[in-house]
């Protein structure tokens, strides 16, 4: 599961989760906002739904079925209404949304993520509303896909400096807060145009990677994390 | 996967997920109920009692209205007995008068005589509001399950075990 110490990098699932988890935590360091007006919405309106049929038992199990007839016809009524309006609210308004909040500089950020069936790749969708007063006010959308590997390394840890270079790297909003992860991420672009010539790690970088027990011995983050991911699968399937 | 509950909203969304599963099969449950206006619109056969038709382990469903006619001769029917638990499957094999005050008396097709000895003390015949529905249709050898589940408790907590433990595990 998310958060844990060590996923499975087979599951799709927990690669999605783990990152999702890491957005908010990532974010909020950079003292964005985090409202949580979509989660508390679905909260209310799933609890509702539930504490009604929890209702509806009560009565049935007190007073039987044939007494209490209208009221769980009126809780059966209710309660596909709540749970249609529950479905509703998934598919069309949090559409997989794991973050908004607003940014340092007031915009408003709201981050959807994403996986395709069998394909490890992450999908992120960051939408940026312009403060009021600011801009033309229209919002931005940027989407960028980039694969669980450059960010999980072949035993299934979770590291965070590549991701959230990632992030800082290809949002402006986030790159603006974090200008430090911006900058070696996008050195790191260029560096991969030139050649992998120059290493592009930050004190941070190593640090990160020291404690996460992975040795280093390429020059280039993602090549170093690509070749430790094959050699850790293969070591595993060799031993199967 | 304790992780979760440094996130109080994430751990609640969880539970509701879990919640949410158990509250809307109960709900589709009573809503069968309703449309069908029966306590109990699906019943499992217990017995052999209605041999060569139903066979124990046969899912049934229920119908408990009379919208074009009434419940008559030749039906198969669930009904409660006062002071037993145990719903039971007959066929209605006689019937007195009309409306609700109609007395019925059934039989099971696989049995001997007919069901006075299994009514109630002193009761002779059925009346309509003791029948808990008419058999509509059926699934023969589902209801097994829930024959095994009956007659070994312990497989109940197990299930419910296991399917709690895939949701929380699962997140998904």
């Amino acid at each position: 599961m998310a958060s844990q110490d060590k996923i499975s990098v087979y599951n799709l699932a927990d690669l999605k989760n783990t990152s999702d988890d890491a957005i908010p935590n990532y974010l909020n360091s950079l003292r964005f906002r985090q409202s949580h007006r979509l989660t508390d919405t679905r909260l209310a309106l799933g609890y509702s739904a539930f504490l009604l049929a929890a209702a509806c038992f009560a009565w049935d199990y007190r007073f039987g079925f044939e007494a209490t007839k209208p009221y769980t016809a009126a809780a059966v009524a209710l309660y596909t209404l709540l749970n249609g309006a529950l479905t509703v609210w998934l598919l069309y308004v949090e559409r997989g949304t794991v973050y908004v909040g607003t940014s340092p500089g007031g915009e408003t950020v709201r981050i959807t993520t994403g996986v395709r069936k069998n394909v490890p790749v992450y999908e992120v969708t960051v939408e940026v509303t312009p403060a009021k007063g600011k801009g033309n006010g229209k919002k931005e959308v940027v989407q960028v896909k980039r694969a669980f590997t450059e960010w999980f390394d072949g035993a299934g840890r979770f590291v965070a400096a590549p991701f959230q270079g990632m992030l800082a790297g290809s949002f402006a909003v986030v790159g603006k807060a974090d200008p430090k992860r911006a900058a070696a991420a996008a050195g790191e672009g260029k560096r991969g145009e030139e050649g992998p010539a120059a290493a592009a790690y930050t004190p941070e970088m190593l640090e990160m990677l020291a404690k996460a027990d992975v040795s280093v011995v390429g020059s280039a983050a993602e090549e170093v994390t690509g070749s430790e991911a094959a050699g850790k699968k293969g070591g595993k399937r060799r031993k199967a | 996967m304790f992780s979760s509950l440094g996130n109080p909203r994430q751990a609640a969304a969880q539970l509701m997920n879990f919640g949410l599963i158990l509250s809307t099969a109960f709900m589709m449950w009573k809503g069968l109920s309703i449309v069908s206006d029966s306590p109990s619109p699906i019943v499992v056969v217990l017995s052999g009692s209605m041999e060569p038709a139903f066979q124990r382990g046969d899912l049934l469903l229920l119908w408990n209205r009379n919208l074009f006619s009434e419940t008559n001769v030749g039906e198969i029917v669930v009904y409660n007995v006062k002071g037993k638990d145990i719903p039971i499957v007959h066929r209605v094999v006689r019937k007195f008068g009309t409306g609700p005050d109609a007395k019925l008396l059934t039989k099971g097709d696989n049995n001997a005589a007919d069901d006075t000895e299994l009514y109630a003390r002193g009761q002779d015949y059925l009346n309509r509001k003791d029948i808990v529905g008419s058999v509509v249709g059926y699934m023969p050898f589902v209801g097994y399950v829930t024959i095994m589940l009956s007659e070994h408790p312990w497989l109940k907590t197990v299930m419910l075990g296991i399917m709690g433990l895939v949701v929380v595990l699962q997140r998904e």
